[in-house]
């Protein structure tokens, strides 16, 4: 008898343990291990897989940001989504070392098509797998995985764990600031009014910050300095997050989070996660003129990369395909 | 073969249905219970358990003005007491004679500058910023009164650049208190930096502002600076109090008129609170009283005896209060410091400077919204 009361309370433990679980579950079910490749026309090796990133040796990741409205349906009725954040990380678990490069979303690279244009347009040729392919052959690299995070949830993430505390380097004042995330309208505008200094953001501000651009004369590179900025923000914050936050945190992206990585990988990652403490482990490059110049391309305000001095400072970095 | 259950056994059976149900409900909450987000939830200067302080933030003297999630507080003996309620208000200044407030209003496309009693009377609406065509919105921020309480300086983003819209800048003005028709602008700020902010009158006709510049790389920079008269041309009269490299605002002038104390980024993300000595043109070697934080907003005691400021102070990041001493003696300023060009690099204290102390810990202060401070 006893027995079988030990048993029910095991059962029922581990039930309640499942069911907190469950969303935490699904999202991991869904979200992770989408390594679908993209064809290159040209391939200079190896489509990407997530096969190599186990914290053991060091590794690529390409962190996609973007939204996720109808705003570009293509003609084919389907979704036209532009990536508005790329940033390459380069982790070396040995060395205790992090890169990361933000690459502008003008710059004008081979997309998975074959044909030129601007980088953010690469995800239209299958979602984040046409980027990594687009960066891979521009920049002679091999990506190890991508992590793709949806406009709304960033915002929820940021939310979900209190806010983060940034030093705004200026006011950033945009009267033409997209206000497609809470209005009917895709293309209205909001006025937005990030006052600078020390300051606790939300996630609606912190987007603003992150994503706003034309009362800045560096344009994507000054949005793409602030983004790193968040970012590190977010990585001091998430030293507080438990095991027990896993299902609020997945009910929080509800589809706003994909990766090519999968579970295993994921653990084998979060306490590399934890040694990256001290913020000059990390070094930040964007890819400021004379590494790239401005040129209007088929009627479009396009970035030129400077090849020849673009990719020494990659290789450097991020090895050689 | 079936054995009929007796109607004891039924009883047991469903206790202890029911006390297994108990417990996979119970460590279900229990793991809820227990997340990281727990601790970043703030709460209200009036809640209850925070309303009432004892200790060192008790023995702070006069009146305390702060702002938290839209509405402003009064701080007073360690007592918090809500002056206007959660709706855009941030940015409180006092008038001199302490019985007015100015105070920002900030709605979804404007803001607008409002006066109001020391005890929360809407008194009258000073700005008139908000307009059914989006494109002439404005804001206004930073609202500051002259020590003789006769002009307020703020910050407007009137006029727009019609010819470059996204040309957004927020530039210093002046108005009589009481006479919003006659505002007068003071500044002409440098293009797509965000303007010239957080005016700091010591007259009516000498004032210290938070100036945005870039540098030949196209990097943004601030640095206090210090003029005598309004500039409508962009020709920049009066000279700066710091250099771009310190990235440097957020002044504030002690009582006697003759500290400073400002909060420098060196371009990074994090601040150093700084003082040092000022002689009406220019400023001494710094002391840095607080490094490698993210403090803001320094506001002086009334007796000059030290500063309180913002900084975060829990797990979640929340803004709080903190008090600082600052020494009585300051680094004086040198023969070789030309007046107003540069500024000597921040200084040690000659002994170790006082530690700051927290006097809040669970509250949200915005860090954006300068303290007021009145005797």
């Amino acid at each position: 008898m006893a027995v079988i009361v030990l048993a029910g309370l095991v059962v029922s433990c581990l039930g309640g343990v499942l069911a907190y679980f469950a969303p935490a579950l699904a999202l991991a079910y869904r979200a992770t291990g989408q390594a679908t490749a993209v064809p290159l026309p040209h391939p200079t090796h190896g489509a990407s897989s997530a096969a190599t990133v186990t914290g053991g040796e060091a590794f690529t990741v390409l962190l996609l940001g973007s939204d996720d409205d109808q705003k570009f349906a293509n003609a084919n009725g389907g979704k036209t989504i532009v990536t508005q954040s790329m940033i390459l990380v380069r982790v070396d678990p040995v060395t205790r070392h992090a890169v990361m490069l933000s690459i502008p979303r003008d710059l004008w690279i081979q997309l998975p098509n074959g044909a030129y244009g601007k980088a953010d347009q690469a995800s239209e040729f299958g979602g984040p797998p046409g980027s990594v392919a687009a960066v891979e052959q521009a920049f002679d690299i091999k990506i190890d995985a991508w992590v793709w995070v949806g406009l709304t949830g960033l915002i929820r993430l940021i939310d979900y764990m209190g806010g983060v505390d940034v030093v705004t380097s200026q006011p950033v004042m945009d009267d033409y600031y997209p206000a497609d995330i809470d209005s009917k309208d895709p293309y209205a505008y909001e006025r937005v009014a990030v006052l600078p200094g020390p300051q606790h953001l939300n996630g609606h501000d912190a987007l603003q910050y992150v994503r706003s651009r034309h009362g800045d004369l560096q344009g994507d590179f000054g949005r793409s300095e602030r983004q790193q900025q968040v970012l590190m923000a977010l990585k001091a914050k998430a030293r507080y997050i438990k095991p027990e936050d896993l299902p609020n945190l997945a009910s929080t992206f509800n589809g706003e989070l994909q990766t090519s990585m999968s579970l295993t990988q994921i653990r084998n990652l979060l306490p590399l996660a934890q040694a990256f403490d001290n913020p000059n482990q990390i070094q930040h490059v964007i890819l400021l003129p004379p590494y790239t110049a401005s040129k209007t391309i088929d009627g479009q305000d396009a970035l030129v990369g400077n090849w020849s001095l673009i990719l020494p400072l990659v290789h450097q970095y991020f090895g050689y395909a | 073969m079936t054995r009929r259950l007796s109607a004891g056994r039924i009883v047991v059976l469903i206790v202890f249905l029911l006390a297994d149900a108990l417990v996979g409900l119970g460590v279900y909450r229990y793991l809820g219970a227990h997340t990281g987000a727990r601790l970043f939830q703030p709460q209200k200067p009036t809640d209850p358990g925070q309303q009432h302080h004892s200790g060192p933030i008790a023995e702070l003297p006069g009146t305390l003005y702060l702002a938290s999630e839209g509405a402003i507080y009064r701080l007073h003996h360690g007592d918090f007491s809500l002056v206007l309620p959660a709706g855009g208000w941030t940015q409180p200044a006092v008038t001199p004679d302490g019985r007015s407030l100015i105070v920002v209003k900030r709605q979804f496309a404007f803001s607008d500058l409002y006066l109001v009693s020391s005890g929360g009377q809407i008194q009258a609406q000073l700005t008139n910023d908000a307009s059914k065509r989006y494109e002439f919105n404005d804001w206004a921020f930073y609202p500051r009164v002259t020590p003789d309480g006769s002009m307020l300086f703020f910050d407007w983003d009137r006029p727009k650049d019609l010819q470059a819209t996204y040309n957004v800048t927020l530039k210093v003005w002046s108005m009589p208190l009481g006479n919003p028709n006659a505002a007068r602008r003071w500044t002409t700020p440098t293009a797509y930096t965000g303007g010239d902010v957080q005016p700091l009158p010591l007259s009516s006709t000498q004032l210290v502002y938070t100036r945005y510049l870039r540098d030949q790389q196209g990097n943004v920079h601030s640095e206090l600076w210090l003029t005598t008269r309004p500039d409508l041309t962009g020709l920049l009269p009066g000279h700066p109090l710091t250099t771009p490299e310190d990235d440097c605002g957020q002044a504030a002038l002690a009582p006697d008129g003759k500290r400073l104390a400002m909060i420098c980024t060196n371009g990074g993300q994090t601040t150093s609170l700084e003082v040092a000595t000022f002689n009406g043109t220019a400023l001494g070697p710094p002391l840095t009283l607080v490094g490698d934080l993210q403090a803001a907003e320094p506001a002086w005691a009334p007796d000059g005896s030290g500063l309180v400021f913002l900084a975060p102070g829990n797990l979640a990041g929340d803004f709080q209060l903190f008090w600082i001493r600052v020494p009585a003696r300051l680094p004086s300023a040198t023969s070789s410091t030309p007046s107003g060009t540069t500024r000597a690099r921040p200084t040690p204290s000659p002994s170790a400077p006082p530690a700051p102390v927290q006097l809040t810990t669970n509250l949200d202060f915005d860090a954006t919204s300068p303290i007021a401070w009145h005797a």
